[in-house]
């Protein structure tokens, strides 16, 4: 016996009766323990339950024997690996980047919802983007807003149809809000007021082309330009229609225009041509109230008043005022005035005239 | 059957395309290959290569599913699961042990995965399988796959099936560990070093769980005749 031999008693060996067993022991080890086995009668009997231990279990039936010993199940296993296999090795369905896929996806999975969103976009789109496409494209005919860029040309006035003129009162300004659609090389909607320079241009073409223009929309440009008497272009214009304009209404009211222009030299004397040349004796009326107006700063009441010849008695007022006009344009006021009282062919006219020449005699008298 | 034209004029002079005479040595020509072969075929996309390792493995793969879960239903997922990561995964395979070890190690972590999960949900313990209720719990299908022979003596049978029960049931005091390391060791007969190969662990490990194992089992199964 080796020394080694003599370490391994039996304390040793059970443990690896079970490895012997088996059959997974070195061969040295296996030839210690069967040498300690033909001498120990404890550890062989152990050695023959271990060995009883091992057969029974090996010969007790499997699962496996009892679920598939005719190898159905695995067929059928193999069958369904397969399948899955083909749907690994399926090419993905594309996969390619595709814009709004998944929107596609969401619709196919819900076919109500997507009948619903469609309908509700449409209606969006009717209702919503075509106006504001109409309102916004260019190319379409349609107007567009354009805030007082480039002045027009002469061509494009020339050729300039107003369909519509809007003038309404903006908070906060003196000036009110003018709208005038427009349509010169392109349809076009000018929005501002009479302070714009293309804006001021416009109305004094449309005022100084009565035959162009109907009279209504000339009126309407007279009443926004008002609020510019000081300028020298819509002075002329305003001039120019009390003066030529065809229309008595419209000269009327370009008088009227000037009313804050009223001492002014050169209105001064379209007043006075007024009251010589005009053939409406309205516009005369209106002449007259205007040239007293100018002379004893009356002019508001006397305008407001035109219809009572029998004016009230306004001596007192108009002899605190002092006179704006030098000594011979006065006379020549009253002289018209006095020729006006005795030959105008209108009753209504002499009237007024009379009544406007008690109105400046207590000047005339100081 | 008359062949399209269009197959005609792809055929060549012996009257067979060249596709499919190379499909066909292929078909026939894949058995013989070894398992290096074979499996750089299937790592090169040969789909019915890979098919062909299947067949080669896949019978020891359901015996110890099959002897490990206890239920049909589930040896199906461990197999099906075990099979489709192999596929996946067989790119990374770079021959540093053989195939079988390899696959062996995807199949007993499959196992150890659905052993512990079920481990986790006493509800989902396996039925025990004896003669007086294994049947219940068991579908239609896998029923069907039972082994009915009637050769068999019925008293040994029954005594079979016994024992086979009082086995599962000890089987279910085991870890996960120590049931597969007993399964591949006393069903499976493999040696110690590969079951340590497929564990991922080494011999020694194996050993003491086999040991363990063992003691358990006969603790609670005393004599089993």
């Amino acid at each position: 016996m080796s020394p080694f031999e003599k370490k391994l008693n039996c304390k040793d060996v059970a443990p690896l009766l079970v490895f012997y067993v088996c059959e997974e022991v070195g061969e040295s080890e296996r030839e210690l323990i069967a040498t300690h086995l033909a001498n120990c009668h404890a550890c062989s009997e152990q050695l023959a339950e271990e060995k009883e231990f091992h057969s029974a279990l090996s010969c007790a039936p499997q699962s496996s024997d009892q679920f598939d010993a005719s190898g159905i199940l695995l067929s059928q296993f193999r069958s369904e690996l397969a399948e899955a296999l083909d749907d690994l090795s399926a090419p993905p369905l594309q996969e390619h980047w595709r814009p709004f896929g998944w929107l596609h996806r969401w619709m196919a999975l819900r076919p109500v919802w997507s009948g619903a969103l469609l309908v509700l976009v449409g209606v969006l789109a009717g209702t919503q983007l075509v106006p504001w496409l109409r309102q916004n494209s260019s190319n379409t005919g349609q107007a567009m807003n354009v805030r007082a860029p480039q002045p027009l040309t002469q061509d494009q006035l020339s050729n300039m149809v107003v369909s519509g003129v809007n003038i309404s009162p903006s908070p906060g300004s003196d000036s009110p809000t003018i709208q005038l659609q427009v349509s010169a090389e392109q349809p076009m909607v000018l929005t501002g007021n009479v302070d714009d320079s293309r804006m001021r241009q416009v109305l004094t073409y449309m005022v100084q082309n009565s035959e162009r223009f109907d009279a209504g929309m000339r009126l309407d440009c007279l009443d926004a330009l008002k609020a510019a008497v000081r300028d020298q272009q819509v002075r002329g214009a305003l001039l120019n229609a009390a003066r030529k304009d065809q229309n008595p209404a419209v000269r009327m009211k370009a008088l009227e225009a000037l009313r804050d222009a009223a001492g002014d030299d050169d209105v001064r004397q379209a007043l006075l041509d007024t009251l010589e040349h005009d053939t409406n004796p309205g516009v005369r009326v209106e002449a007259v109230n205007l040239l007293v107006g100018s002379l004893d700063g009356e002019a508001l009441g006397a305008s407001t008043a035109p219809e009572a010849p029998e004016a009230p008695e306004a001596p007192v007022v108009a002899s605190t005022a002092a006179p704006r006009a030098p000594g011979d344009e006065f006379e020549h006021v009253v002289k018209v005035l006095q020729e006006l009282q005795r030959r105008d062919p209108s009753r209504y006219v002499r009237l007024r005239s009379a009544a406007a020449l008690r109105q400046i005699g207590p000047r005339e008298v100081q | 059957m008359q062949l399209p034209r269009w197959a005609l004029a792809l055929a060549d002079e012996n009257g067979c395309s060249g596709s499919t005479n190379a499909a066909l040595a292929t078909m026939t020509s894949l058995p013989n290959l070894d398992e290096r072969a074979l499996v750089a075929e299937a790592q090169a996309g040969n789909r019915a290569a890979f098919e062909e390792l299947v067949r080669r493995f896949d019978r020891d793969v359901l015996r110890l599913a099959l002897n490990l879960m206890k239920r049909p239903e589930d040896a199906r997922d461990v197999y099906q699961e075990a099979f489709l990561k192999v596929y996946r995964n067989l790119h990374r395979f770079r021959f540093e042990c053989s195939f079988y070890t390899w696959l062996y190690r995807i199949v007993t972590n499959v196992c150890l995965d659905h052993l512990r999960r079920r481990q986790a949900r006493p509800e989902d313990q396996a039925p025990e399988l004896n003669a007086g209720h294994h049947e219940e719990g068991i579908t239609d299908f896998f029923e069907r796959q039972r082994e009915h022979r009637p050769t068999l003596d019925p008293e040994r049978s029954m005594m079979g099936l016994e024992i086979k029960a009082r086995i599962a049931r000890a089987m279910e005091r085991l870890s996960p560990r120590e049931r597969v390391v007993f399964e591949m060791k006393h069903y499976q007969g493999l040696k110690l070093r590969a079951i340590g190969d497929a564990l991922g662990t080494t011999e020694e490990t194996v050993k003491n769980s086999l040991f363990r194992a063992t003691r358990k089992l006969r603790n609670e199964l005393g004599g089993l005749r």
